[in-house]
């Protein structure tokens, strides 16, 4: 796989995105009430279906890998799972939800045998499948949460989940279905763990939305980006660690190794945070952005373009960055949940970005030296 | 767009109030009374330090505990009242801001939009000055922080 890969697969944004297994295919919403499937064709990718049930807009895709099953929220209110017929249509099937606010955030748990949405009715909803009946039924996870859950993300125990609310707090909570689950071994944060027992509240004390959470590779982390331009590191037990930044802020993160993490947001590049001797900082910026190429003859071009167009001809608006606008969202694309190689990204300028951080390190060191 | 002035919390009982958001924020609710005798104290302070010419530390001290509260309104203005008078009798440099905390920079701030909030009290001139130099070296981060804390001085 060769570094750094830009395809503009919308003019407008990419609410969401998420890979297949093989990579071979995308499913992303352009903005609106589709799901839009794109198939890899060489350098481009061509779109191939596009699934229209929901109502209003899609705020979450997640492709489940192993058994080929995608599911989407939306601000409609609904879920649906979709599944691949044998004449090789999506199609899709409704969640009881029971939520009378938009559905804001989806994500299959590790085993594909629940999913959580995330939702404005202050309820965070785990679904499985109900053999019995034949559908898909939901319990819904209430304390302590407060307000909007804006994301969520799976323990690798396939039990735990974390949620980061608009309340501007992040919480460990336990979604375990009877029935459903067999029962997990104990982790760091708790030994037992009934359906929504708490198992850490966190809050970065600066009062800022929290827009993502994520579990290290162990699980035995917890990351967490706010409004409030700051990232967390919380563990068990309570420990947190706060890192106020300089930029605007982070919408998105992903752990690449249980010491390695990447954030993205309204500064449209993406960045990585390290740790070094139990310190976690700022490392670098990984899309660095490149100094444009200034035409030849500046002084002609300057004059002809206040001629024909009443303005210097260095005032144009494109950034130096790949994305052009705000980053809403980054996924792991491959390597193992261990050591990430290559993540993937998309935003509000339509771009959908692969990035290969070995190449990338590479590019790097060369600088160094 | 009449549907926008709408308030749809109205009839859902279990609305987050302004209170739950300060504590969210891990704001600590102080009595009127106990914040407005701490400024007065610190306001003496500050004082004894301007006149031995300490400006850097008169600062320091100014911004120190900020009387955060939702009904410490008399404590809020006496104490940005201080800190107007400290930031128009120093001299706002680049090397001043750097050598404080990331969290002193954050409440140095809340202070400057609190005192850009009311012109007719205090010097606009004089805090764009300091919000200039503060920008430079906390970046916007700092103001975005401003805007999401619940923590307002």
């Amino acid at each position: 796989m060769s570094s750094t890969e830009v395809y503009q697969l919308n003019f407008g944004p990419i609410t969401a995105h998420s890979f297949n297994k093989d990579r071979t295919q995308v499913a992303i919403c352009p903005n609106n009430n589709e799901v839009q499937i794109y198939t890899k064709a060489g350098k481009s990718w061509n779109l191939i279906h596009t699934l229209a049930e929901h109502d209003k807009l899609i705020t979450s895709i997640d492709w489940a890998p192993e058994s080929n099953r995608l599911v989407t929220s939306s601000q409609d209110r609904n879920t649906y799972v979709w599944n691949l017929d044998e004449t090789g249509e999506w199609k899709p099937t409704l969640v009881l939800l029971r939520i009378n606010r938009a559905a804001t955030f989806v994500r299959w748990s590790p085993n594909e045998n629940k999913f959580a949405v995330a939702s404005g009715a202050r309820v965070i909803a785990i679904c499985y499948f109900d053999e019995e009946h034949n559908w898909w039924t939901s319990k819904h996870l209430k304390k302590p949460i407060r307000s909007t859950v804006l994301s969520l993300d799976w323990h690798p125990n396939n039990t735990l989940l974390a949620s980061g609310s608009a309340d501007f707090k992040a919480c460990v909570i336990s979604a375990f279905i009877k029935g459903v689950d067999k029962r997990p071994p104990p982790t760091a944060w708790g030994e037992k763990f009934p359906f929504n027992t708490v198992l850490g509240e966190f809050s970065n004390g600066s009062g800022g939305w929290i827009h993502s959470v994520a579990f290290s590779p162990s699980g035995e982390a917890l990351a967490f980006a706010g409004h409030d331009s700051e990232i967390s590191i919380a563990y068990p037990g309570g420990a947190i660690k706060n890192i106020r930044l300089t930029g605007l802020p982070y919408l998105s993160l992903l752990w690449t190794s249980e010491d390695k993490i990447i954030a993205a947001g309204y500064d449209c590049a993406p960045v990585l945070f390290e740790k070094a001797n139990e310190e976690w900082k700022l490392s670098r910026i990984i899309d660095a952005g490149k100094k444009k190429v200034m035409g030849e003859s500046t002084a002609f071009n300057r004059f002809r373009d206040w001629d024909s167009k009443g303005r210097g001809g260095s005032e144009d608006s494109e950034l130096n960055t790949i994305h052009q606008n705000t980053i809403t969202s980054i996924r792991h694309y491959a390597g193992t949940r261990e050591n990430v190689t290559h993540f993937s990204t998309s935003g509000l300028d339509g771009k959908l970005v692969t990035w290969d951080l070995e190449s990338l390190e590479n590019q790097f060191r060369n600088l160094k030296v | 767009m009449s549907f926008r002035s709408i308030d749809v919390d109205a009839l859902d009982e279990d609305i987050l109030l302004p209170d739950e958001l300060f504590a969210f924020s891990n704001g600590i609710e102080i009595d009127p009374e106990t914040a407005l005798n701490n400024v007065k104290s610190k306001e003496v302070e500050v004082r004894n330090l301007l006149t031995r010419g300490d400006t850097s530390n008169a600062l320091i001290k100014a911004i120190e505990n900020p009387p955060y509260g939702l009904f410490t309104i008399e404590a809020k203005d006496l104490n940005t009242q201080i800190v107007m008078e400290v930031l128009n009798s120093t001299k706002a440099t680049v090397e001043f801001v750097k050598s404080l905390a990331t969290e002193q920079q954050d409440i140095l701030m809340k202070y400057i939009y609190r005192g850009m909030a009311s012109p007719d009290l205090y010097n606009s001139a004089v805090l764009l000055n300091w919000h200039e130099k503060l920008t430079e070296v906390a970046g916007v981060g700092c103001i975005v922080r401003v805007i999401t804390d619940r923590k307002a001085v």
